[in-house]
């Protein structure tokens, strides 16, 4: 997202109530007068207040008021994740927090019209809902609009997790308004239409929906819902997804026993990290496959916001557990292959912005990359110039780790090359130097003590000090 | 009042009533489940970290009702 001034937000033009905008560095949210009865009765009865004083809804001030336009200032969320970048638990939790909010609304006499995946993010350590023009009045008896959204915007998908996998998050990016119904009750077991949560909510719905697809004129009756039966559809969802586990999981492996360095050489990791980043003051840091976010927690009471991805949707799930347990506020985890990053996707390509455009946009002034450039290298093949191309798109500053051919997982990798072990000759300091220095002047160099890895500052020739 | 900005989709708006029924009953024999098991004391720790769907406004001043 480039900055000009007065720009629509690409992500915000689906509902007619409102959309956001650039003002200047500043986001800010129209309010349109056919939203106006709902907005003032949502503010007037202390709707807002509550939600935004429990941390369920974003906070906002109100800029302007005239008889065209509201203009809403809403607070800033420094980096927005999507749902295909979540671990499991970040998905549930989501999607308990979507259920509470309808079923709080409900008891307000309103209603969640959406139930997008996208109306959530992660913000201070919690899920947060952040389209404050989502909620509308609640007619009696009818039943609740955005129940669909909600099974193939989050149900389906957590439940197929269930059976294939986190992988299946991957999804909502070809799907950017849910897993079609008809989709998901075909990816599940047969033996799942025993059980009566989801055999109604998913099988008995592709059912319905196939029925019903030729309806062109809104003609079919739909019948009553009371109040208490909507309630009672929302209590069963939030307990059943609570209760849901991956069939999959394996129990947190507990990666850094398995590393193959001693305890003196893993501090010794941590403390020359801990002496780098304490020097650069940054503000805003990413651990680029930082695991659970062992290296960045050793940093988060001097870093005011802290950014930790992995591939391993596993190690996320780990590192959002204790963010939770711990109550941290500047930590945000999340799942990011950095070989194939979440492409921009939705109408224009824009309207969920690609991960290096969120990242240029949050512009780190610290990037951490531990552990990650031989398996970018030997794994996913990728030349070190363009390793150094990719961090150059968005890092100020740089520490990355080197391991030396030596260093047994680089060797381990390097073996299972086999005959075309010899194409890897490239690896090696001197290249790995030459090929990053094209984006980066070489601040610092250290070998990290008892290893056989070296730890590297650069800065960025282009974004600078 | 509703605005019909995207498609509900009329079937799923039909099996809701469906949903709510299994809903019903699976929640009055959970009740009766969760009666039995904490009278046996047999109840286990919550793993989740998420807490519960009621909203709890004892501590919200602010809050407005009736209007």
């Amino acid at each position: 997202m480039t900055k000009e001034s007065n720009r629509t937000h690409e992500a915000s033009f689906r509902d007619p109530s409102g959309y956001m905008f650039h003002d200047g560095p500043v986001l800010r949210r129209a309010v349109n007068p056919i939203y106006f009865p709902q907005y003032n009765k949502l503010k007037e009865s202390g709707f807002f207040t509550t939600l935004i004083d429990k941390g369920l809804l974003i906070a906002h001030e109100e800029t302007s008021v005239d008889k065209d336009q509201i203009i809403l200032t809403p607070e800033k969320i420094p980096f927005i994740t999507n749902p295909y970048e979540w671990s499991f638990e970040q998905f549930k939790h989501a999607a308990l927090h979507t259920l509470k909010l309808q079923k709080y609304a409900l008891s307000k006499g309103f209603i969640l019209k959406d139930a997008s995946a996208y109306n959530v993010t992660f913000h201070k350590g919690k899920p947060i809902f952040i389209d404050t023009l989502s909620f509308d009045f609640y007619e009696e008896g009818t039943p609740w609009r955005a129940y669909k959204q909600f099974i193939t915007h989050f149900f389906g998908p957590l439940v197929l997790a269930k059976y294939h996998g986190t992988e299946i998050f991957k999804m909502m990016q070809t799907h950017i308004d849910g897993i079609p119904a008809k989709l998901i009750a075909s990816m599940l077991p047969q033996k799942t239409k025993l059980s009566s949560t989801l055999f109604t909510n998913i099988h008995l719905l592709a059912k319905m929906e196939s029925r019903h697809k030729e309806d062109y004129k809104a003609e079919t009756k739909i019948a009553n819902l009371s109040r208490k039966a909507q309630n009672n559809i929302l209590d069963s969802l939030f307990n059943y997804i609570k209760d849901l586990k991956l069939n999959e999981a394996t129990e947190w492996g507990d990666y850094y026993t398995k590393t193959n360095y001693e305890a003196a050489a893993f501090n010794a990791k941590k403390e020359l990290i801990k002496e780098w980043t304490t020097a650069l003051n940054p503000q805003k840091l990413i651990d680029i496959g930082g695991n659970d976010g062992t290296f960045a927690r050793t940093v988060l009471d001097k870093v005011p916001h802290v950014i930790v991805t992995d591939i391993d949707s596993n190690s996320v799930d780990h590192n959002y557990r204790q963010v939770q347990k711990n109550k941290e506020v500047n930590m945000l985890p999340f799942v990011c292959d950095m070989l194939q990053p979440a492409p921009g996707i939705g109408f224009n390509n824009t309207e969920r912005a690609s991960l290096i455009e969120r990242l240029k946009e949050y512009a780190p002034d610290l990037t951490l990359a531990l552990a990650l450039i031989h398996h970018i290298t030997l794994s996913g093949n990728v030349p070190f110039e363009k390793s150094a191309e990719f961090f150059a798109k968005f890092s100020t500053n740089l520490i990355i780790e080197f391991p030396k051919r030596e260093d047994s997982w680089a060797e381990s990798l390097l073996v299972r090359k086999r005959e075309f072990i010899n194409h890897f000759d490239f690896y090696n300091e001197a290249n790995f130097e030459a090929g990053f220095k094209q984006y980066f002047t070489l601040e610092k160099k250290e070998t990290v003590a008892g290893t056989k890895r070296i730890l590297y500052l650069f800065n960025n020739k282009n974004l600078g000090k | 009042m509703n605005f019909l900005y995207f498609d509900p989709g009329t079937g799923a708006m039909i099996v809701q009533g469906l949903v709510a029924a299994a809903a019903g009953i699976l929640l009055f024999s959970k009740g009766v489940m969760y009666k039995v098991k904490s009278f046996f004391g047999l109840m286990k720790e919550e793993e989740d970290t998420y807490d519960s769907i009621d909203v709890d406004e004892k501590d919200t001043k602010t809050h407005d009702e009736g209007k």
